[in-house]
């Protein structure tokens, strides 16, 4: 039982290491540390039960000794904000008032494409119908709504150059090519390089955002009768 | 709070309490087993062992295993039940050689399956 406890001991905290460092797209509403012994609980108690050569104690030990460090674990956590912010992680700031911050995301290994995801998830469908969006350390979004949203979005945005890099399939949507997105961006005074987000809409509505920029809410050419 | 932090100190106390009672149930187990096995050895050795004899040893183990099902694995377990009959076998037929390896194997596991239980390196990892 000692040899399981301290065997259960090592395992979680390389799980809590791994999972810290996996960011936040790991996890959905838990902390990683819940998240963990939600993983390993499973197996724990599956494996005795399943395995008729193992004595059933093995599970029982293993499961309360995961007990004893999840209490541990959130006493540890709710003693100050240091170790909060080790073991769960700090909420991010992923869109403020100058836009999506790129080094946010990457810093909790998101992409840009990920963040629409939860965003939509949310019910937004531009990156402009938010002042601000926090990933939570559990890993859920939260977003500060932009007063001037429009209420009746007249078609979804699509995601065009994602941190520098075109994405074909959806340019195909706009049935652009991609000198006309690079002739776009120029007059703009951007690359396709420093340019860190650009959604189109079907009404031309665009969102761009070169780095170090503020994000701007700009019209694209679309071809005529063009629509999604 | 108080909640969490008493539930906490229940849980570090039956395992505590599990982890003592897991160490010295098996510790002792293994040392009467140990006792008798060499009570056995040395008859072998002087080839005045019987059935009987190895029976004794049988009967102890098999009381013994009722309550090392819980702690040891099963498999173990399986593995000492083989080399207990295969003595019995070897010293029904005088196969007095045969039969002390067979009863060096069998004190070679009782030595080693406690050991398994010790917190060492070896063990963790």
């Amino acid at each position: 039982m000692a040899l399981i406890c301290i065997r259960t001991l090592i395992i979680f905290l390389i799980l809590v290491v791994v999972m810290r460092l996996m960011g936040k797209r790991q996890i959905g509403e838990m902390q990683p540390f819940e998240f963990i012994i939600t993983l390993i609980i499973a197996d724990l108690a599956c494996i005795p039960m399943a395995d008729l050569s193992t004595p059933l104690i093995y599970g029982v030990a293993a499961v309360l000794a995961l007990f004893l460090l999840h209490q541990l674990f959130t006493l540890i956590e709710q003693s100050g904000s240091l170790p909060k912010k080790v073991l769960s992680g700090t909420p991010a700031v992923v869109i403020n008032k100058n836009g999506v911050d790129m080094n946010e995301l990457k810093k909790n290994n998101l992409g840009l494409d990920d963040l629409i995801e939860s965003m939509r998830a949310q019910g937004y469908f531009s990156l402009d119908d938010v002042d601000y969006a926090i990933f939570e350390s559990n890993g859920r979004l939260s977003a500060f709504e932009n007063s001037e949203r429009a209420k009746t979005p007249s078609s979804m945005p699509i995601l065009i150059i994602n941190n520098g890099k075109l994405l074909g399939k959806n340019l195909k949507v706009l049935q652009d090519d991609e000198e006309k997105l690079h002739g776009f961006l120029s007059t703009l005074g951007a690359t396709l390089k420093n340019t860190e987000a650009l959604t189109v809409d079907g009404e031309g509505r665009a969102y761009f955002k070169k780095r170090r920029e503020k994000f701007k809410i700009i019209n694209y050419p679309l071809r005529q009768g063009v629509k999604w | 709070m108080v909640k969490s932090t008493l539930s906490m100190v229940i849980v570090a106390l039956i395992l505590a309490a599990g982890i003592i009672y897991e160490t010295t149930f098996i510790r002792g187990e293994f040392r009467e087993l140990t006792v008798a096995t060499e009570t056995l050895y040395d008859k072998i050795e002087d080839k005045s062992a019987n059935e009987n004899d190895v029976y004794v040893l049988q009967k102890k183990w098999v009381s013994a295993k009722e309550k090392l099902h819980a702690f040891i694995s099963h498999n173990e377990i399986k593995e000492f039940d083989m080399w207990i009959a295969e003595t019995v076998k070897l010293v029904s037929a005088s196969m007095w050689d045969e039969a002390l390896s067979k009863t060096e194997v069998i004190l070679e596991l009782e030595e080693q399956i406690p050991k398994n239980f010790k917190v060492s390196f070896a063990n963790i990892f």
